[in-house]
């Protein structure tokens, strides 16, 4: 047996479509869903118990149903309700809110991070809840949401393969196409693994240098002043 | 804003019939206080006695149940505007300093001024430089807070809050969490503050200090004022088995 990649070639043109698929859907409903969780994130933080407990729900609803059966709600649920959109639309917005239930909890995470007596000291100069969550604790947030927000948006991306049921032509679409026309399967899905690791890796090093930077622009870079500091202290304490 | 009824005769702050619980807990028991204006007022009691309630109450970080809390004209308790109108006019300072880590030291400080009041940024980063340079820490205006030492923060913290121009401070337990070494500095920007006329409350156990700066001492215990009298009396002839107790076991 050998593995013949010579199919994979004779298609790449499916597979560079597919690849751009992915990314388009992936990015666009990624982005959508952070902005999506956004309010979710605050109701599930407020102060009103009927906001938390709406919150709540839709949080719940969305995360103890496997992706497929949220797609197949959409898919077959918006044109019930009149509305007739191309699956690539249908399948992005399927995704956008599945995923917005995760970043509102990692939001609500990195905001409750944050010390109580921030936004004690924000409010105690004047400043009011959402002034105070905009400039003092927003801000704080940022670093704390990075890592945990690239995890999630790996995971969607490789969610996004799911939408190959519904006949988008996103990878692992044109992955089935191929190996429909060519029967090379092993192949045929090698090439597609290889092109998901591609992306999520891909990915990952650009958050990664993201983090370096915002860690750069706020702690790390005030750990070392103080640590500098503190041995120049030390230093004119002994020569004096 | 404050009240331009309020007489400057009358006390800027006024506590009356205040009752405060956490659950089925009574944190606060029917405490009345007032607080002329330029009063310097220590309060001291043993932990959980319902002293930093009592003061978080008064810039309303903690809502009262019942009872009536007046300060500079304006009744607490009806609305959130009338929380933030007062916490425009008074300063707080907390035990952890609270600074903003995110933000230098004048940009701590210029925030609030900026963000409340309105004030451009030239107007506001003079009057921070000025303030940071009276707490001594002039030639730090520029660093971040996890730069500086405990001692650092909480004068910064004393600036930043005086940036807003109170007519009121409240100090909530601000040596506390100091290396005892740090403890000095911080006092002795209270007892400018003080020196200036500045109206102060200020929960501590810094009973050294209360006996010069306070005009008054109040004594908390279970949620209640069990006794308030000028230094001199208080720590010379304390009235209650209570406040002896207390002091005993706090001057040694």
């Amino acid at each position: 047996m050998t593995l013949d990649f010579s199919v994979i070639l004779d298609n790449w043109q499916l597979f560079a479509s597919g690849l751009w698929m992915t990314l388009v859907v992936a990015l666009l409903s990624i982005a959508a869903g952070f902005l999506l969780a956004i309010p979710v994130a605050i109701m599930a933080l407020s102060h009103r118990r009927w906001l938390r407990t709406i919150a709540g729900a839709y949080v719940e609803w969305f995360r103890n149903i496997p992706f497929i059966v949220v797609l197949y709600i959409f898919f077959y649920g918006l044109p019930f309700m009149g509305l007739r959109l191309p699956e690539p639309v249908v399948g992005g917005i399927a995704l956008a809110f599945y995923a917005s239930t995760y970043f509102s909890e990692v939001i609500r995470g990195a905001v409750l991070a944050v010390p109580k007596g921030q936004l004690e000291a924000a409010r105690a100069v004047g400043m009011s809840y959402f002034m105070g969550m905009r400039e003092v604790v927003a801000p704080q947030t940022l670093r704390l949401l990075l890592p945990p927000s690239t995890n999630t948006a790996i995971s969607m991306i490789k969610e996004t393969s799911v939408l190959s049921t519904i006949t988008v032509a996103e990878i692992t679409y044109q992955g089935l196409v191929v190996q429909g026309a060519t029967f090379a399967p092993f192949e045929v899905f090698l090439t597609t693994a290889a092109l998901y690791w591609l992306i999520t890796s891909a990915f990952a090093h650009g958050m990664h240098r993201v983090e370096r930077a915002a860690g750069a622009a706020q702690g790390s870079q005030q750990a070392r002043h103080s640590l500098a500091d503190k041995y120049l202290q030390l230093g004119m304490r002994r020569s004096k | 804003m404050p009240n331009p009824d309020a007489s400057p005769a009358a006390p800027i702050i006024s506590v009356a019939g205040v009752n405060k619980w956490y659950g089925a807990f009574q944190v606060l028991t029917d405490v009345s206080l007032s607080v002329a204006r330029g009063e310097k007022v220590v309060i001291c009691g043993p932990s959980g006695s319902g002293k930093s309630t009592l003061i978080r109450c008064l810039n309303q970080l903690e809502q009262h149940q019942e009872g009536s809390i007046v300060v500079d004209g304006i009744e607490l308790g009806q609305s959130e505007n009338a929380a933030q109108a007062v916490r425009r006019e008074v300063g707080m300072v907390f035990q952890h300093f609270n600074l903003f880590p995110h933000l230098d030291l004048v940009q701590n400080c210029i925030l609030a001024p900026m963000s409340v009041r309105g004030m451009s940024r030239r107007a506001a980063e003079a009057l921070a430089v000025g303030l940071l340079e009276r707490v001594r820490l002039g030639e730090h205006a520029h660093k971040y807070p996890s730069q500086l030492s405990g001692g650092q923060q909480q004068r910064a913290a004393i600036a930043r809050a005086l940036c807003m121009e109170p007519r009121v401070m409240l100090f909530d337990e601000p040596t506390s969490a100091l290396d005892p070494e740090m403890v000095g500095e911080v006092l002795d920007t209270m007892r400018g503050l003080a020196a200036e006329g500045m109206t102060m409350m200020i929960v501590t156990h810094e009973m050294g200090f209360a006996r010069q700066v306070a005009d008054r001492v109040v004594f908390m215990d279970r949620g209640q004022i069990v006794e308030q009298a000028p230094p001199a009396a208080f720590f010379g002839a304390p009235v209650h088995e209570r406040t002896r107790r207390f002091l005993s076991q706090i001057l040694h």
